[in-house]
């Protein structure tokens, strides 16, 4: 089991370096000059920018940027914004708890109440409610979450003024207030981009659960449960739903990064002050430092809920353990 | 009575009376939306007009240009923190501090401060594209603690605006001892601490940015207690705080459609305010594919006059901005003081035509497009794609020069994209917007042959506006000859000069004394107040 672990860390190692080089040298690969945006209103002299170069690095050969970025990786010393002048650290960790918040919530409703709605689905296999929530939800998969904010942002905010319209909190609000009035201000500024997300997001969740359950409720070990009298509820919950956990478990470590990367148009819709929008700014303005920074958290998360996603699967089903 | 019942009467009837009094107070506060996160405030390392505009309340400069925007000489130039000043020669300005003037923290402002900021400036390794807008400020040293001489290296008329524009005074006790590459991640960049009508209160990252007013302001105490910029990046989020009422004021209103919304919601007005930017299709006269070469289309002048007159630029201008937008002769803005009162001249397709057919391009292909020794007439026009207005500008002209016979072949481009094509010259029509300097002499950058393989992309080269633009920029008044080159760069046709628009601002109607500063939109909110009687819960600050 051991040597097992081992194994898939370095595997999960050997990716994450992977994914980080191929990441670094096709951001230099993509047209732009990542000073261009400096000089876009008032142009810079030529000493200025051979300055500038000098500052960030660029005048470096490629390979010794390469180990450069690595290196500070490993350090965490991740450099300085070219946009913002500050180090890349400080602008990650300032954003990336609006970013794990919404992701979180989104997150931890898709696999409760999506689980839940996948379950009822399944038990109502071919029933009313298994087709019209099954209709629903991929209705509203199908639609883009951006389009959905802006609907609830119309109806939610605008014409019944039970929401913020965006922001994550009210800036008139006293800095002063207590603690718990500053989470329900959260909260309500929360509720409709985690909302809108959810609405668009848990389609999935309950068609994999629902799609799993289903697999397991006609395998032969549940109509051999069934057979000797177990009854109908003990054979869902502790022999089917069970195995039905494997794939969902793998879609949760798939899923892991886009607490921050999933949520980039709805946070543009909401002004949600999260990392998804600060990273597609970055990489529109070729901020080098600060796109890597982002593309290493994000490669990071993948790579981490991948890992995590198999030893929860492990745990799970003992069938897939060395 | 008692004198404990009459002070228990006095106090119970100035309770009674204090809401009534609050109601006629003309204090409050404003939430301007805004677009980018403004937590960087701080003169020479400022990027972005969010922490320019934020700045500039914190932060005062020596003085201010006036209602003219005239940058030549020092006439009209209102006093900030020099209370007055003299020539002392032709090539020295000795500036007067005013005397009550102080930092957030209850220092005096001195020279001190006037003579370490101006060094920070000046200093390429500091502030590079700033020394060099300086680079002809030879001196600045301090005669006593409140009267400073800024020397200059050669007369001309623009050195009162370069040593009062261009610098931000900021603290020398707060800073000296902070090396200039810490001071991005220092706590006086956390919570900056300036000597102007506002000082700063809190940032939350990617959110706000709280100020309140500072009360001891030696200029007068402003009138709205807290200013807070809210950030939304998306233009549509933007305009639902606005309109959901969770802002007050937001600056550049586009597309028209939403300036009919603001205009349907009765808590809101319009202001239009004259602005720095330019619009225009700038022709490139070297060839896409070999910039040592002249470009086979471009390189004529009858070509790019023709593709000038073929546009209807007003009602483009007018489509895209709204009634206020005007069409520019020559590259300038609206409130550039150089700017031409002529008409500019207006469409005429049937002229194209003969312009066109007269250059050589009396061919036309079966789609209608021009050939002149078997090549077609196609041009490539490039654009950011994230830039609505350069995109609708973009298709009305393709759609009008295909009259003529023109095929333009539209490039939306990435952001990046877009500046290294634009910059490397692989174009043959830019559609630019840019915001210019109040100063003229910010046109040797795009219109001189010197500019060639700096701002001037376009490679236009004329030595006759060459030896204009030298001869306005030493000129004692030197108006007449700043419209000669406006009108030369107009009639060789280096661009076709598209809009010069008015900035749309939304503002809540209960403001009252709204002044708007084009070079600086929110730098006059100190003067601000709101309207007795027409408070909103908001208004009240906290404390008050």
């Amino acid at each position: 089991m051991s040597r097992w672990l081992v194994g898939r860390v370095a595997q999960a190692a050997i990716t994450w370096a992977v994914a980080l080089t191929l990441l670094f040298f096709l951001m230099r690969l993509t047209p732009g000059d990542p000073l261009a945006r400096l000089a876009a209103d008032r142009p810079l002299p030529p000493d200025a920018v051979t300055q500038l170069r000098h500052l960030y690095g660029l005048d470096r050969p490629l390979l010794a940027q390469y180990t450069s970025f690595l290196s500070g990786v490993v350090r965490g010393d991740l450099g300085l914004s070219i946009q913002f002048g500050i180090p890349v650290r400080t602008l990650i960790a300032e954003r990336l708890p609006a970013t794990v918040l919404l992701g979180g919530v989104v997150l931890l409703i898709d696999f409760t109440l999506g689980l839940g709605l996948g379950v009822l689905q399944a038990r109502d296999r071919g029933g009313r409610f298994d087709r019209w929530l099954g209709n629903a939800a991929l209705t509203a998969y199908a639609i883009p979450s951006f389009w959905i904010g802006l609907c609830f942002v119309w109806i939610g905010a605008l014409t019944w003024h039970l929401f913020p319209v965006a922001g994550m909190s009210d800036p008139l609000a006293s800095a002063a207030a207590s603690p718990w009035a500053q989470w329900l201000d959260i909260a309500h500024h929360l509720a409709l981009p985690a909302l809108t997300l959810v609405v668009a997001t848990i389609a999935v969740t309950m068609r994999y659960q629902r799609g799993a359950l289903l697999e397991a409720l006609d395998a032969d070990w549940i109509r051999t449960a069934r057979a000797k009298g177990v009854p109908e509820s003990t054979v869902l919950r502790r022999h089917a739903w069970r195995t039905a956990l494997g794939p969902v478990i793998t879609l949760l470590g798939l899923w892991l990064p886009m607490l921050v990367t999933g949520a980039v148009f709805t946070e543009a819709v909401f002004a949600w002050p999260g990392l998804g929008s600060l990273a597609a700014d970055a990489v529109i303005g070729r901020d080098y430092p600060l796109a890597m920074g982002c593309a290493a958290l994000v490669a990071t998360l993948v790579v981490v809920g991948n890992l995590a996603a198999d030893l929860l699967y492990a745990a799970v089903d003992p069938r897939v353990r060395p | 009575m008692p004198p404990a019942i009459r002070r228990l009467a006095i106090v119970s009837a100035l309770l009674a009376v204090a809401p009534a009094l609050h109601a006629q107070s003309d204090h409050g506060s404003i939430v301007v939306v805004t677009g980018q996160y403004p937590g960087l405030p701080i003169p020479t390392l400022i990027q972005g007009s969010s922490n320019q505009d934020v700045a500039d309340l914190l932060f005062l400069r020596l003085a201010r240009i006036g209602p003219t925007l005239s940058t030549s000489g020092d006439a009209g130039f209102i006093p900030q923190l020099a209370e007055h000043w003299t020539r002392r020669d032709s090539l020295t300005y000795v500036f007067d501090l005013d005397p009550r003037a102080h930092w957030q923290d209850g220092v005096p402002v001195t020279t001190r401060d006037v003579v370490f900021s101006f060094t920070r400036a000046r200093d390429p390794a500091i502030a590079p594209a700033l020394s060099d807008l300086l680079r002809s400020i030879e001196s600045v040293t301090a005669l006593d603690d409140h009267r400073v001489a800024i020397g200059f290296t050669h007369w001309y008329p623009s050195q009162f605006y370069d040593a009062t524009y261009q610098v931000q005074i900021l603290p020398a006790h707060l800073l000296e001892k902070l090396a200039p590459s810490a001071v991005a991640a220092s706590d006086f960049a956390r919570t900056p601490i300036g000597d102007g009508p506002y000082r700063w209160v809190r940032g939350v990252p990617g959110q706000f940015v709280e100020l309140a007013a500072d009360t001891g302001f030696f200029l007068g105490a402003p009138r709205l207690d807290r200013v807070i910029f809210r950030v939304a990046a998306d233009a549509n989020a933007r305009m639902n705080l606005l309109l959901g009422g969770d802002g007050d004021a937001l600056e550049n209103i586009l597309p028209i459609s939403n300036q009919d919304r603001v205009r349907a919601d009765t808590a809101l007005r319009l202001v239009a305010v004259p602005s720095f930017t330019l619009g225009y299709f700038l022709y490139n006269e070297r060839d896409p594919a070999d910039t040592a070469r002249q470009n086979p289309i471009l390189g004529d002048r009858d070509v790019r006059r023709a593709l000038t007159l073929a546009i209807d630029r007003e009602a483009m201008a007018q489509s895209i901005f709204g009634p206020e937008a005007t069409v520019p002769v020559g590259p300038a803005s609206l409130s550039l003081w150089i700017r031409v009162p002529d008409p500019a001249a207006r469409q005429d397709t049937a002229l194209a035509r003969r312009a066109l057919t007269s250059a050589g391009w009396n061919q036309v292909g079966k789609d209608g497009i021009a050939i002149r020794n078997g090549r077609r007439l196609t041009l490539d026009v490039i654009f950011p794609n994230t830039s609505a207005a350069r995109r609708q500008m973009a298709l009305q002209a393709a759609a009008q020069w295909k009259a003529i016979g023109v095929d333009a072949q539209l490039e939306p481009l990435d952001f990046a994209t877009y500046l290294d094509r634009r910059k490397a010259g692989r174009f043959d029509i830019d559609v630019t917007a840019v915001n210019q300097d109040p100063n003229p002499t910010g046109l040797t950058q795009s219109w001189t042959c010197a500019g060639i393989d700096g701002a001037n992309v376009g490679h236009f080269c004329d030595p006759a506006v060459d030896s204009l633009i030298r001869a306005a920029s030493v000129a004692t008044d030197g108006l007449a000859l700043w419209q000669q080159v406006l009108r030369r760069i107009d009639a060789d046709a280096a661009a076709a000069f598209v809009f010069a628009p008015a900035a749309m601002i939304a503002v809540h109607r209960r403001y009252e004394h709204v002044v708007f500063h084009p070079e600086s939109f929110w730098s006059g909110l100190g003067a601000w107040s709101v309207a007795p009687g027409r408070q909103l819960p908001r208004d009240r600050a906290p404390g008050r």
